[in-house]
């Protein structure tokens, strides 16, 4: 039986998700 | 004045953003949906799929760097040196996941959130190497100095790269040796292996689209600084 860690799985796939997006569109909205 | 002129004009290829980002999301839709979770690890092992081609973007953005930073030490184009900003830029953000992403996997696993090992360390000091680039830019303002130091703190930060690959090799460390690029080939269970290609597949696609985007963005910057030195000359 795997162990029960899916919250930490969660916490690193919503970090890194945030962090590409956000980075992706303030290259996207960024105007020179 | 009208509003066409007070706004600057849009940079094409915007829409690249938006597809590298949909093929990021597919990784997600593969790794949690289409991927068998391990049985020793948990669903906390996911976290591999993002993390290791995180820090593969992170290690092409700094080859990058170093190349152009040499490039641009024998032959002086600007271009080169704002190639090398835009990489070194986007290869921090990539470190900066790898950075988030490690410890959050390391906590369930290892029983601690950070270990001072090889591995860890120097890809910290990967960052900060990284992040003082960023910084020693913005300190300087005439153009060819700032390029010639940059240049130089460019090409210092590629042997880190290169050691910390070795490094679970050289030291006795927590963090894993390789699972994909080694001699003896891949030794991952085929369906997590094509997810973990897939996956750094699409960071060498995403990495592409935000250099190419911040390098544009770099280029419009200086075009239009240069206009306005102009103006102010006249």
């Amino acid at each position: 039986m795997p162990p029960d860690n899916g919250g930490y799985m969660i916490a690193a796939y919503v970090a890194l998700a945030v962090l590409y997006v956000s980075y992706a569109l303030y290259l996207w909205r960024k105007r020179p | 004045m009208s509003e066409h002129q007070t706004s600057p004009a849009k940079l094409p290829g915007g829409q690249w953003i938006g597809v590298a980002l949909l093929l990021i999301a597919g990784v997600y839709v593969r790794a949690l949906a289409f991927t068998p979770t391990e049985a020793a690890q948990g669903l906390a092992q996911k976290i591999f799929y993002l993390h290791a081609p995180s820090a593969w973007s992170a290690f092409v953005a700094f080859c990058v760097v170093t190349v152009c930073s040499i490039g641009y030490l024998f032959l002086k184009d600007m271009r080169l040196d704002m190639f090398a900003a835009s990489s070194a830029e986007v290869g921090v953000v990539f470190t900066s996941a790898v950075l988030i992403s490690g410890p959050i996997w390391g906590k369930p696993i290892w029983g601690a959130w950070w270990t001072w090992d090889a591995r860890l360390t120097s890809t910290l000091f990967l960052w900060f190497i990284f992040f003082g680039y960023l910084v020693l830019r913005s300190a300087v303002r005439e153009p060819g100095q700032r390029a010639r130091y940059s240049a130089v703190l460019g090409i210092l930060g590629a042997p880190l790269v290169a050691f910390i690959h070795v490094s679970v090799k050289l030291f006795r460390t927590t963090h894993p040796q390789p699972v994909v690029l080694k001699p003896e080939g891949p030794t991952l269970p085929s369906q997590m292996l094509t997810t973990l290609l897939l996956s750094f597949a699409a960071f060498t696609f995403f990495y592409v689209v935000l250099v190419t985007r911040r390098y544009a963005l770099m280029r419009a910057e200086d075009a239009r600084a240069r206009l306005a030195e102009g103006d102010d000359a006249a």
